[in-house]
């Protein structure tokens, strides 16, 4: 792996259990091929999915994070994807407000049909998150308090 | 510290090929807290299991990891194989290194590094999984069916001819349903009440069925296996154990001009009445509304009529409580008003029907004895229109779905008018023809070629009387939008189904979710099209959405095995993936502090209100608890709750930030 | 102001309550007056001066016991009762709300609705300050807001006078309080003071008033309260809701539409 500098971005997925869990295990059946990038944390259902988690992801170093749930009227549990809808809806105004880079937050319905929409749903984040570089911004402040250990350990 | 044991599986070479398990294996043996880590070539395979079950054994593991397929495929494979080995299988988990891995990347480092990745997450989680055991219920054999039309009567026989005991409540005098009102049925015409009302008789004499009519559901509380529900038995004023149903206080009653809701208004009945002549059961009550001694203090003409003295003026309104296990719900559907149309003139002009009083018409039951009469004059119509998709389809003014019953209908009726007035001439404006179902096109197609009933395909503007002609004023859209008008004698609306009055507030003691337009929303549009979201209550027939009556028998049918299949057991085995409000030693009791948030917020109903007493009864605080019952786990709570004071287990807020922080940690 | 003493009086001598609470001449600023008889029930002002959200008070069972007690309320007091009666953190039964409205005229309320009614006629505006700077703030760019925030939050010691200040922050274990797992590290640092205050903003969705008492609070003088401000405003017309007014049935985020917006979903 000679470094050619390609950007890799550290993304995690937070999904819910019975839609697009289930369809990026069609896209494995089926075989289609994505980035190594995104790993698949599993939740229930979409409204489970705290927006600390999501916080705490940047804060801990993902460059992205991709949250994906059943479509409308899909959701195994009726409305958890709507509760989240509006989470996100607020989420994202508030995150806006404090000057978070929210284009690094993915926001997607992917039913256990859609195989292949889970495939370019993550092949088209990587690309995406690869454009807008390392999120170091967060970084740096997230390392500081390390780092200050570590001055004064040095 | 912990002791968990990894085995990363090959899957023959499924995982093998792109992903090198030894090293996976190598790399996750060194991890703080692993105990134990091999890779073998089916870990599901037997010798897999056994390699499990020995490791759980011999080093006293704590947790498992199978590294292999989805969760979805394989879990309950090794956590069986955990519970055999004598660990809890809640603490046993799946890193999903096929679907999520070796089969969506190419061979390379990536790919392994992904997979230890994905390993190491479940490692992190596992280390604060909680032993869990699976949620025991009792089951109340015994169902509650609410309504009693033809989804009600098919759900009660089935579930009652496998054994269990059925409760089946009809808010009408009589059981039948709309089903009693039609005329022949589409598409084989036979006759509505022929084939219903040995139905309903073995309803009322199946020994397994009680049957209350004249009562509606008053409350339904608990959960799946374990429901009261309270209903109320109408006074009916007659003493239905000594009544014989001999029918002498009908004939003398007289108040004889209220309009027959049987007849869909076009006949009339007495105060004291049976509904119609098959009604099941076949004994009278007295309309209270419109009886001469409930109004004005007197007549009692029955009571002297009557030979046995079955007569019960100061009878009220009863509330009893049975005990179910399970309900159906199979209210049926209504039909819209037709008042939205003002164009149409319904209600202005006698001559306009709906589509049901039209059935009412044809029916040999009927006002007319099953002859085609004019409600004006009682003339035979010699031409009659047929105005389809009136309020359906039609987001602006009626209803936005299709009532998908009405294109039948409407080929049925115009074929009944043709076979009873040879000489008549039947149009029918319509928008489409949907006919999906077995036999239908045939049926319609015969309309149309052998009956020669002309259909035209565009809108009807207005219907207005001229000459005691009802002018059809429409358009031919097949014609090039051509002006059309008719003479009729006789509209008949195909008026859009609803839901039926009342299903809002039904829904809302049942804490079943209901549509927009009111009908019952099923657990899922495509998979559980006959449960609800809450178990425990399913749905037969028109009361999830307008149908036909083989596809609520169909339904009906459906709903019983459901019931059948819950009954089928003693006791309901859960999964114990329930959220659960946390509870602390006194005096804080829980960190809830009960703003009840969360209970909007539940789509289950599941979030109770425990209130916290002192020795002296007095109340400390009121705080949520979660009903384990009614809770199905989704966890939108645990993520709304601001002190965190609900966990989801299996999913616990230290399990997923485990998770989260070993991803990203390195 | 002499009529609210009087009856401040005369229902704390009747026994139909055993505490009202209002304000006092401060040295710099009316200050918060707990009244149990009338003497010090004399000593109660109600002006322009005073701001303080008295409703803070009210969950604190220390302070106001088990029995009936009753509170001199401004429009955002009021607007704070409200939605503590929507959280089930007050009851109609022990609470008497005492107000002076705009023409001097002593008012009195029990009910959700009753205050409902007088509270719609008061829109929420921006005050001078808050327009100013959030006027600034919607000026800039994402990066520039990213920079202004992380000045601002370097100031941030984790005091939590805005949790205390704040009346709608009445939960007995605080999420950072919470360890297992330790969501928000405890300490000031930008990360810390940020998830901080992001998640304060978002546990205010559907609730927060806008009083501002957690920017009052605030002894480093952030914004803090634009944070919530801002949100509120940009939420209350995405849900369908009043700035200011609660509603009683259920919160932004314990409720949904069908047609919620979700063009950002891909």
């Amino acid at each position: 792996m000679s470094s050619e500098e390609i950007f890799e971005p550290k993304i995690v997925a937070f999904v819910c259990n019975w839609c697009t869990y289930a369809g990026a295990d069609l896209t494995g059946t089926s075989r289609l091929k994505y980035a190594t990038n995104v790993k698949i944390v599993r939740f229930p259902c979409t409204g489970r999915i705290d927006f600390l988690l999501l916080l705490k992801s940047f804060a801990q170093g993902a460059d992205g994070i991709i949250v994906s749930g059943c479509h409308p009227n899909d959701c195994h549990y009726t409305s958890g994807n709507f509760h989240a809808r509006r989470r996100w809806i607020a989420f994202r105004s508030i995150l806006d407000m404090m000057g978070v880079d929210v284009r690094r937050v993915q926001y997607s319905w992917v039913s256990a049909a859609e195989g292949s929409k889970w495939a370019d749903l993550v092949n088209n984040t990587v690309a995406d998150i690869r454009a807008l570089g390392p999120y170091t911004d967060y970084q740096k402040v997230a390392d500081y308090l390390e780092k200050e250990v570590q001055d004064g350990e040095a | 510290m912990s002791k968990i044991g990894v085995f990363i599986c090959h899957c023959g070479e499924n995982i093998s090929a792109t992903v090198d398990v030894e090293r996976v294996a190598r790399e996750i043996g060194g991890m703080e807290g692993v105990a134990h880590a091999i890779d073998y070539k089916y870990m599901c395979s037997d010798p897999g299991q056994t390699f499990i079950k020995e490791a759980v054994k011999k080093y006293d593991l704590d947790g498992v990891v199978v590294g292999a397929c989805s969760p979805r495929m394989h879990e309950p494979t090794f956590r069986r194989a955990c519970a055999e080995a004598g660990l809890n299988p809640y603490l046993c988990e799946m890193a999903n290194l096929r679907e999520h891995c070796s089969w969506v990347h190419e061979k390379g480092e990536e790919t392994t590094e992904k997979a230890i990745d994905l390993v190491k997450m479940l490692v992190e989680k596992v280390k604060k999984n909680n032993p869990l055991e699976s949620i025991k219920v009792p089951v109340t054999k015994r169902a509650l069916v609410i309504g009693g039309g033809i989804a009600g009567i098919q759900a009660s026989l089935d579930i009652a001819n496998t054994g269990h005991k059925v409760i089946l409540i009809e808010r009408d005098p009589s059981i039948g349903g709309h089903m009693s009102q039609l005329s022949e049925t589409f598409p084989t015409l036979d006759c509505s009440q022929c084939i219903l009302t040995p139905r309903m008789v073995e309803v009322a004499q199946h020994p397994n069925i009680k049957l209350y009519t004249y009562a509606e559901l008053e409350s339904l509380e608990g959960f799946i296996g374990n429901f009261t529900a309270k209903i109320r038995l109408k006074a009916k004023s007659v003493n239905y154990s000594t009544c014989t149903g001999c029918g002498a206080c009908i004939q003398k009653c007289p108040v004889k001009k209220i309009p027959s809701e049987f007849n869909a208004g076009l006949g009339t009945r007495t105060a004291i009445y049976v509904p119609f002549p098959q009604a099941v059961p076949n004994k009278p009550v007295i309309d209270r509304v419109n009886c001469n001694y409930y109004k004005r203090g007197a007549c009692k003409i029955c009571e002297k009529t009557c030979q046995v003295g079955s007569i019960e003026w100061d009878k009220e309104d009863e509330i009893i409580s049975e005990e179910v296990g399970a309900v159906v719900l199979a209210t049926g559907f209504d039909v819209k008003g037709t008042d939205f149309f003002p164009e149409y003139g319904y209600g202005k002009y006698k001559d306009v029907l709906t589509g049901l009083q039209f059935e009412r018409l044809a029916s040999a039951s009927g006002p007319t004895f099953g002859e085609i009469r004019r409600p004006s004059d009682g003339a035979i119509p010699k031409k009659i229109v047929f105005i389809a998709c009136a309020g359906s389809r039609d987001p602006a003014k009626g209803i936005p779905y299709c009532s998908k019953i009405c294109c039948m209908y409407t080929a049925k009726h115009a074929m009944l008018y043709q076979h009873k007035v040879h000489d008549g001439e039947s149009t029918v404006f319509y928008m489409d023809i949907r006919a999906g179902g077995k036999n239908y096109e045939e049926f319609v197609r015969r309309a149309i070629e052998e009956d020669t009933v002309n259909y035209v395909r565009g809108r009807v503007a207005r219907v207005y009387e001229k000459n005691g002609k009802l002018i059809v004023k429409g358009v031919d859209t097949l014609l090039g939008g051509e002006q059309v008008e008719i003479e009729a004698d006789m509209v008949v609306l195909a008026t859009a189904g609803v839901a039926n009055c009342g299903s809002e507030q039904l829904a809302q003691k049942l804490h079943v979710s209901y549509d927009p337009y009111h009908f019952f929303a099923e657990a899922h549009p495509k998979l559980k099209p006959v449960e609800t979201n809450t178990a425990g209550i399913f749905l037969a027939g028109a009361c999830q959405a307008p149908k036909d009556i083989p596809e609520t028998v169909g339904m009906a049918s459906g709903a019983a095995v459901k019931v059948a299949a819950l009954f089928s057991n003693n006791e309901l085995v859960r999964e114990p993936i329930i959220a659960v409000v946390n509870r602390l030693a006194p005096p804080l009791y829980s960190t809830c502090v009960g703003c009840f948030m969360c209970e909007t917020a539940c789509p289950y109903n599941a979030i109770e209100h425990e209130e916290i007493k002192a020795r002296d009864g007095s109340l400390i605080r009121t705080i949520a608890r979660v009903n384990s019952g009614l809770c199905q786990g989704c966890g939108t709570c645990v993520a709304f709750c601001r002190s965190k004071s609900i966990d989801i287990q299996g999913y616990t807020n230290e399990q997923v930030y485990a998770e989260v922080m070993s991803l990203l940690n390195d | 102001m002499e009529k609210l003493r009087e009856r401040a009086a005369a229902i704390l001598a009747d026994g139909t309550v055993s505490l009202v609470i209002g304000y006092e001449e401060g040295t710099k600023r009316p200050r918060p007056l707990f009244c149990h008889d009338g003497e010090s029930a004399r000593k109660l002002i109600f002006d322009s001066r005073c701001f303080h959200n008295l409703a803070v008070y009210l969950t604190k069972k220390e302070l106001v016991g088990n029995g009936r007690f009753a509170v001199t309320a401004t429009i955002s007091t009021l607007r704070s009762i409200m939605q503590l009666y929507v959280e089930n953190q007050l009851s109609e039964d022990k609470l008497l709300i005492l107000t002076v409205d705009l023409s001097g005229t002593l008012r009195e309320f029990v009910t959700f609705d009753e205050i409902s009614a007088y509270v719609e006629q008061f829109e929420l505006k921006r005050s001078e300050r808050e327009q100013a700077i959030l006027t600034r703030i919607e000026g800039m760019t994402r990066e520039e807001r990213w920079n202004f925030w992380q000045e601002e939050m370097s100031h941030c010691f984790k005091c939590y006078a805005c949790r205390s200040a704040c009346p709608l922050c009445y939960c007995t274990k605080c999420v950072v309080e919470v360890n297992r797992p330790q969501w928000i590290n405890p300490w000031p640092a930008p990360v810390a003071n940020m998830e901080w205050h992001i998640n304060r903003a978002m546990h205010m969705v559907g609730r927060c008033t806008a009083c501002g008492a957690c920017g009052d609070a605030c002894p480093v003088g952030i914004p803090i309260d634009l944070i919530t401000r801002k949100m509120m405003e940009d939420m209350a017309p995405e849900f369908g809701y009043i700035p200011g007014l609660p509603v009683k049935k259920g919160n932004a985020l314990s409720t949904w539409k069908l047609d919620d917006r979700e063009q950002f979903i891909r």
